[in-house]
């Protein structure tokens, strides 16, 4: 058992260095993070300050794409770029500067226009991880994400304007199989104790535990034994309702020992299993949304083109039709609970062994599937790893921006809906995007130069929008006074708190771990307040 | 060359996003603002702001309110820097390990914002008094420590000064822009002190430090926590393996490589699994987890706060958000409210009128006697030239024994002087009062005999 | 709303101080920590040592059981007030040598209050009632000296010799305890 420890635990500089956030998402998730490359389009402030928060974490590499070159305005609002940067490319300044961050990092800049990618070299995008974009025109905007889309490249197009910012993601299909949730229901099994468990706790018997140890008594073992008398007497049912639960809770009052005045010892564990009944008497059973994940089609009908996951996933259907009798495989983790050093172990030993089995047996539905298909093995780590969180694996199913901006009818209504809430924050998304058709049409942003003159024609974009999604007017015109009196102006505290948060959803999909907003996120600096859409 | 006209151009137009939102009005400003180029003026050369921590959201808050037109910056940290600052502390470089983190991000701002005139403090938040803090109009903060926040808050409180009618004196608000971030998760707040709720009226929304039971770590341990914790607070103890004298300290890489060596022996002993050298150190030092995002998030919202108080350009915050950047990116805003037991903020001072020949006896017969106190047995304190000192207290024997020849002196004898604060407490009121001396003229007193 | 910018459009310069203005303000958890001992209410069988009054952050708990295993014995734990306080519950050690199924040679105390189970509410008259609890109904369940606690629960009388043994100075298995009866 016992292992030599190593003598020189030093760590890697590089650990050392990544030490606070390598907690967050693991050695692995730090090597997906490593081989990611994003692309940058328009170095602006708020596409400095995304691309800061991405080179900091150390990311593989950057590619800025921005034909434009420094003005003093954006000396006043951009981080990344120096006085001595004016007239020269923006794209290259800012990449210098950023580059400085972190000496990991490869970076490219490429100075030419988006729209001349698009028309002249389309697969140049086709490296990237995700492909980030600030500043763009309607039209390059439809064109850009409906390329992106084609090629299956995730795409998050921003903006910064006055206190407003925006997000919009857009990802064909992302799966996450480590989603972190704040609170993971256990896998206890209690309904259905495998063999190892049933034989553990049948042969614990709670009467002939010296008082010393029957504090330190797991709650799991308490509250099975509670449900066994229970059951004796119940026909072998399952208590669900409240009445039978507190049934449960009455036995389990009974266990706990009392003194020789008769009052009920006060013991920890006790209490732990009183607050445990009910989650622990939910029965096992098949997520609903993990059921639709391993019936999806893309699990049935694999090609060699499927993914991992969706070869996991049709291995895990497999698994869950023959040796796990309708059930996903035990995830394998104990929750922490007051217990002695053994029985703790010996449980969690238990649990672990079991999990290791069924995902053993997982892995080897997963190899006949890859071998049939002749296409590449996955590791057995990876396999671990999805069996671990099949009770939380996540899918998104996203839309393509071009869509959205097409205003379909089922996009219209949408917004109609919010619209009718009435909710602000959606009401902020018109006037974004009536902002983004006035910057087409005049060839500046509305208010640039002075804002009572630009109004009437800002109203007129958002009307035009609104007709489009048969909605009636907006009752006032505040809104359309605030855009223009912004007047396109880009506050660094928001295009810092955008890039804070867009560079966090980046990682998120480039490390596929924690769960992306799906699809578009709106704050309002000016009321602190936000809101997420799903277009 | 055409020189200074050339150079305000450029100054003109560097600021012209931000002389949009403080040269027009929008039907959403506060009904008082008033759009005017003085509006920048003053945050360019008037106002001025400490950052308190040049730390993961120091650093962020010191360029955010560079680029928002702040030039009268003061940071404050103790700090030196670390390699594992360098995944978030973005104006440091690893040449620059071991240096003051305040210098070096000043440094830094100062060159890449021209006109900036960040002032560098490389010391505790604790050396400076009250005339320092005086001199600003907001203080804005990025600590990871909830000592330093209490007394930070403590002191904004103490500088609040009351009208003779007892209302508070506008003026004297040093308004309190707070952040701090775990994880994926953070929180940003304003605090005007007196007003709102204060960092003491909302001390339970700080999460206690992680502890387990010492129990536990002795004998039934199950956790690869547990047998740190075992190493760092009963063996370590034991065995002084650097003797007597050293304590364990969590930065020395050969105590940390001694207590994992320690810890994965309790675990293979009890057969438990993953002690490694990152939880290890996790647990010796409380680590909390940091990544580069979630901070720059915070501290451009607590910027954005810090912007409005100064430019009264839109309302601000009411008055604390958090923010939960784990399962898509959630905020929520809400009104944090301030208790009317808060021992910093509801503690006013109040006035006792005294002679100046008053004994300390008289003092404490007044707070039972008097209408306005009716106390049972006041404890009472004071600080004189920094210290504290016990003047009376006759719950605790010990203190009453050494203090009952107090009761006799004047109160002039004991240190105390006009204008001096004494605190008591007392059974009958909910927190420790601070009561402010008064002396009375003597001429007065002759007349109301 | 206040308006700063109306307000201060000039700041007193770095140390101007204002007249009564420099007296150092108590913290919150002086303010605190005078409140709980002003409301201190000890049992007969407890006592307080301040080594310097006008430190309130520091002082010594003596217990002396009048009934009990520990009867006859004098108990001395060190409290020190951090500037955490109440956020933090204060450091707490036993001084004497005890032998205590929850107290171990080195001092640590196993009670719940002062670790995972503290709470800003509780005061230091919680953690005085806790502490002379654990004299009278010494917990083998949780132990600390794990020695002691198995010996209490399979031998009483054998526990209560050696408990005697320790107070009146001597060793207990290969531990030395100094004398400490009243």
């Amino acid at each position: 058992m016992a292992s030599p420890s190593p003598k020189s635990p030093e760590q890697s500089e590089k650990n050392k260095q990544y030490d606070r956030q390598l907690r967050l998402w693991g050695d692995h998730g730090q090597t997906a993070l490593e081989n990611g490359h994003i692309c940058l389009i328009n170095a602006t402030a708020l596409g400095t300050e995304t691309l800061k928060s991405i080179v900091l974490p150390g990311v593989g590499a950057i590619t800025i794409v921005d034909d434009s070159t420094v003005t003093d305005e954006d000396i006043g609002s951009n981080f990344f770029l120096e006085c001595s940067s004016v007239g020269i490319n923006r794209g290259s300044e800012a990449l210098r500067l950023i580059l400085e961050l972190n000496s990991a990092v490869q970076g490219h800049s490429v100075q030419e226009s988006t729209d001349q990618i698009l028309l002249e070299n389309p697969d140049f995008f086709k490296a990237f991880s995700v492909v980030i974009a600030t500043a763009l025109g309607e039209k390059t905007i439809q064109e850009l994400s409906q390329h992106l889309w084609d090629i299956n490249v995730p795409f998050i197009l921003c903006r910064s304007v006055g206190f407003l910012g925006s997000f919009r993601i857009q990802l064909k299909e992302h799966a996450v199989v480590e989603s972190h949730p704040d609170n993971e229901q256990p896998d206890l099994r209690l309904d259905m104790p495998f063999p190892a468990l049933k034989s553990f706790l049948d042969n614990f018997d709670l009467d002939v535990v010296e008082l010393k140890d029957h504090g330190h008594i797991p709650w799991i073992v308490i509250i099975y034994k509670a449900i066994e008398k229970w059951r004796l007497k119940n026909n072998n049912q399952w208590p669900m309702s409240t009445k039978e639960k507190n049934e449960i809770r009455e036995i389990i009052r009974d266990f706990i020992r009392k003194d020789e005045n008769g009052i009920p010892i006060n013991e920890e564990n006790f209490a732990e299993t009183l607050r445990a009944v009910n989650t622990a008497l939910v029965p096992t059973f098949l997520p609903v949304k993990i059921q639709k994940l391993i019936y999806n089609s893309a699990a049935i009908n694999l090609t060699n083109e499927s993914s991992p996951f969706w070869i996991m996933c049709s291995a895990l259907r497999n698994f869950v039709e023959t040796e796990g009798k309708g059930k996903l495989p035990v995830c394998g983790a104990l929750p922490d609970m007051t217990a002695s050093t053994d029985h703790y172990i010996q449980l969690q030993n238990i649990y672990r062994n079991q999990a290791a089995i069924d995902a053993e047996a997982i892995y080897r539905k997963v190899q006949q599937i890859t071998a049939q298909l002749h296409c590449e093995t996955i590791s057995e780590t990876e396999v671990k790893l999805f069996c671990r969180h099949a009770h939380n694996l996540y899918l998104i199913k996203g839309s393509c921006i071009a869509q959205e901006y097409r205003l379909e009818s089922s996009v219209a209504s949408y917004i109609a809906r919010y619209l009718e809430e009435p909710n602000v924050m959606m009401v902020h998304y018109i006037l974004l995007r009536a902002a983004e058709r006035f910057l087409s049409e005049h060839c500046r942003a509305p208010g640039d130069w002075e804002p009572e003159g630009d109004i009437s024609k800002l109203k007129s974009c958002v009307s035009k929008l609104l007709s489009d999604i048969s909605c009636s007017p907006f009752p006032k015109d505040d809104h359309v006074h605030e855009m223009c009196r912004y007047g396109g102006a880009e506050i660094h505290s928001v295009s810092a708190f955008m890039g804070g948060c867009i560079a966090h959803e980046a990682i998120k999909i480039v490390t596929k771990q924690y769960i992306p907003v799906n699809n578009t996120f709106i704050h309002d600096s000016a009321s602190t307040n936000s809101a997420v859409f799903t277009f | 060359m055409a020189g200074e006209s050339q150079t305000s151009d450029h100054n003109q137009r560097r600021w012209h996003h931000i002389k949009k939102l403080l040269e027009r009005s929008g039907p959403f400003c506060h009904p008082d603002f008033e759009p005017s180029p003085d509006i920048l003026d003053f945050i360019m050369n008037s106002c001025k702001v400490l950052v308190v921590g040049a730390g993961g959201l120091g650093c962020e808050l010191l360029k955010d309110l560079a680029l928002m037109g702040f030039k009268k910056i003061h940071v404050i940290d103790l700090d030196t820097i670390e390699l594992s600052n360098l995944n978030r502390q973005f104006l440091f470089r690893k040449n620059d390990i071991g240096l003051s983190k305040a210098k070096c991000a000043v440094d830094f701002v100062n060159k890449r914002v021209p006109g900036c005139e960040a002032v560098a403090h490389h010391c505790a938040i604790q050396d400076f008094d009250e005339g320092f803090y005086r001199q600003f109009h907001i203080v804005v903060c990025g600590l990871d420590s909830i000592v330093a926040r209490r007394w930070l808050n403590g002191m904004l409180m103490s500088l609040l000064q009351y009208n003779d009618d007892g209302s508070l004196d506008q003026s004297s608000i040093i308004p309190l822009v707070d952040g701090g971030t775990e994880g994926f998760k953070g929180n940003a707040r304003v605090i005007l002190p007196g007003l709102s709720a204060c960092i003491e009226c909302t001390l339970d929304l700080y999460p206690p430090q992680k502890t387990y039971p010492l129990c536990t770590v002795a004998n039934t341990p199950r956790l690869p926590e547990h047998c740190v914790e075992y190493v760092k607070v009963i063996q370590w103890a034991k065995e002084n393996p650097w003797g007597n004298s050293v304590q364990l300290d969590g930065d020395d890489p050969h105590h940390l490589a001694w207590v994992l060596e320690r810890a994965q022996e309790r675990a293979n002993k009890h057969g438990i699994t993953g002690v490694t050298y990152r939880l290890t150190q996790g647990v010796l030092k409380n680590i909390i987890p940091a990544v580069a995002s979630t901070n720059a998030a915070i501290a451009a919202v607590c910027a954005t706060e810090v912007f409005k108080l100064a430019t009264s350009s839109c309302a601000n915050m009411n008055n604390y958000m958090i923010m939960n950047m784990a399962d898509g990116v959630y905020t929520y805003t809400f009104n944090a409210e301030k208790r009317s037991d808060c021992l910093a903020c509801s503690n006013v001072t109040r006035v006792m009128e005294i002679e100046p020949e008053a004994t300390l006896q008289a003092i404490y017969n007044k707070l039972c006697d008097d209408q306005d106190y009716m106390m049972k047995s006041p404890g009472i304190t004071t600080i004189i030239n920094g210290r504290n000192k016990t003047l009376y207290m006759a719950s605790v024997k010990s203190i009453e024994e050494r203090t009952r020849d107090n009761l006799k002196k004047k109160v002039t004898e004991l240190g105390l002087y006009n204008g001096a604060d004494i605190l008591v407490a007392d059974i009958t009121t909910p927190n420790t009062l601070t009561i402010k001396l008064k002396f009375s003229e003597l001429e007065d007193i002759e007349m109301t005999h | 709303m206040i308006k700063l910018f109306s307000l201060k459009q000039k700041k007193d310069e770095e140390g101007s101080s204002r007249p009564g203005g420099t007296q150092k303000k108590a913290s919150a958890a002086q303010l605190r920590i005078t409140k709980d001992l002003n409301e201190l209410n000890l049992p007969k069988t407890c006592g307080t040592e301040f080594p310097d009054p006008d430190d309130l952050l520091n002082f010594k708990l003596i217990i002396c059981p009048d009934e009990g295993f520990y009867r006859g014995g004098r108990f001395v734990f060190s409290f020190k007030v951090g500037p955490n306080y109440p956020h933090e519950p204060p450091k707490v050690k036993c001084e004497t040598a005890v032998y205590h199924p929850n107290i171990d040679l080195e001092g640590n105390v196993c009670l719940n209050i002062l670790r995972e189970d503290w709470k800003p509410v509780l005061t230091v008259n919680s953690i005085v009632y806790g502490l002379q609890y654990l004299f009278l109904e010494p917990n083998p369940e949780d132990p600390l000296n794990k020695e002691a606690a198995d010996e209490l629960q399979s031998n009483r009388r054998l526990f209560e010799q050696h408990v005697q043994r320790a107070m009146r100075g001597g060793y207990v298995g290969s531990s030395y305890f100094e004398r400490c009866l009243k």
